[in-house]
């Protein structure tokens, strides 16, 4: 980032190819739909852009991408001004499944598509400070740090949004056994 | 290690993100306690469930988008650069005078203006003399017409443009006419490639095809080359076979490029 700040724009090439996987896959989580993630994506490499002369070489890349990332999340909420649903079909596809059994499958996807409804049913403020702390290049600082609060009141927020988590998910298991 | 203690660090127990000192607390803490143990695996199930949600990449549109952003950033820092520099030259060639690229820019325009009539007042069969003449006037002028564009409005609003261009069902000779010169001029890529998408719905018109084959051998983005083969192809252009056998023959072209003006040839 700091060639691309320096003007060398062809680096934030590989910054695409490296970081899109991971912040999309979490945009994914959050927003439950893949179209919405895919735009707000593409908002967090423009903003890189636009504001690569802020940039500085204090933390971890990766701690300011989310940092733009949970802003351009805001502003998208803030402009469709309607929170975002648990449910897309497209997003709940796994081809990891496919090299298995039709029926194990089946039953992986019923899952996916049970912890995502848990997932759609926690507050955006739990689902972001969740989700933030599963990132494995992200420590607690950093998390503390993109949330704009102490590293006590992230792990805290963190564990109850898992707690809660956990309790929709499980009952929701509890609801669909025959 | 108390149960409030224990529980608050179970998701960092859990990722093996806790120090050893801590991680051993823990564990003795949750071997003595069943009700923390139960808590531990709920926990332990949720957060292994949660990190195994599959999530497909992308489309491809992500990825042309970005890329589209960074060529066109891209362009503009290089039009920044030649701008001031233009600016210096004409300041230290004037010996102080005001410089004269203002005049430049504005007959540059008007040049780009008459290309574009070009289209309209010729022939209804474009000979390749007029397309070689419309080709070099093309080259000569994108520069100047880019940073005038530049300096007018973002790459959002001239794609608004654009795409209230593209849903007008009979647009007149200047909308076609805005269509071929943001496909031909324009430096962001999403802009060049939505006027490229515009266009099909007149591609029955002479100009629109001549304008996409006088436009092609300057494109250097590939999306944007490969999308004008296809509709080169689609529209059954066999004119531009001279330039397709060009592209296929050209060392530098990207290699996707040039499978698909080899590909068009056959076709065509």
């Amino acid at each position: 980032m700091l060639a691309v700040r320096d003007g060398n724009l062809d680096c934030m090439g590989e910054l695409f190819e490296r970081h899109h996987g991971p912040l999309f896959g979490y945009l994914t989580k959050l927003t439950g739909n893949r179209a919405s993630a895919e735009d707000i994506s593409q908002t967090v490499f423009q903003r890189m852009l636009k504001y690569r002369h802020t940039y500085r070489d204090e933390g971890s890349f990766t701690a300011w991408m989310y940092h733009l990332a949970r802003r351009c999340a805001s502003d998208h909420y803030r402009k469709s001004s309607s929170a975002p649903v648990g449910m897309d079909s497209a997003a709940l596809e796994a081809h990891a499944d496919d090299a298995r059994g039709a029926d194990e499958a089946a039953a992986s996807r019923d899952d996916h598509a049970l912890l995502h409804r848990a997932l759609g049913r926690l507050d955006r403020d739990d689902r972001e400070v969740l989700l933030l702390s599963r990132l494995q290049e992200l420590s607690f600082v950093e998390v503390a740090g993109i949330l704009e609060c102490s590293v006590g009141a992230a792990r805290v927020r963190a564990h109850r949004a898992l707690k809660t988590l956990r309790d929709h998910y499980f009952q929701m298991q509890k609801e669909t056994l025959p | 290690m108390n149960c409030q203690s224990c529980r608050e660090h179970m998701a960092e127990l859990a990722d093996a993100r806790l120090d050893e000192t801590g991680a051993a607390a823990a564990r003795a803490h949750i071997e003595g306690c069943a009700e923390c143990r139960a808590e531990f695996e709920s926990l332990s199930l949720t957060l292994g469930a949660l990190d195994a949600l599959p999530c497909r990449p992308p489309s491809h549109r992500l990825r042309a988008g970005v890329v589209g952003h960074i060529e066109t950033e891209k362009l503009t820092q290089r039009n920044r650069a030649a701008w001031a520099s233009s600016i210096r030259s004409a300041a230290e060639g004037s010996g102080g005078r005001r410089s004269s690229w203002l005049p430049a820019i504005l007959s540059a325009l008007g040049a780009a203006a008459l290309v574009v009539l070009g289209f309209f007042a010729g022939e209804r069969t474009a000979t390749q003399r007029q397309l070689a003449e419309l080709r070099a006037k093309v080259d000569t002028m994108g520069q100047l017409v880019e940073q005038s564009v530049l300096q007018k409005r973002t790459a959002g609003d001239r794609l608004e443009t654009v795409l209230t261009a593209a849903t007008v069902r009979k647009p007149d000779e200047r909308a076609i006419d805005g269509l071929i010169n943001s496909m031909a001029f324009d430096p962001s890529v999403n802009v060049r490639l939505n006027a490229l998408t515009a266009l099909y719905s007149h591609a029955d018109q002479e100009v629109v095809r001549a304008g996409v084959l006088a436009c092609l051998p300057r494109e250097s983005n590939p999306l944007v080359q490969i999308s004008m083969i296809d509709f080169l192809v689609a529209t059954k252009a066999r004119e531009a076979s001279p330039e397709l056998a060009k592209l296929v023959g050209d060392d530098r072209a990207d290699a996707d490029v040039r499978d698909s003006a080899r590909r068009a040839i056959t076709l065509l």
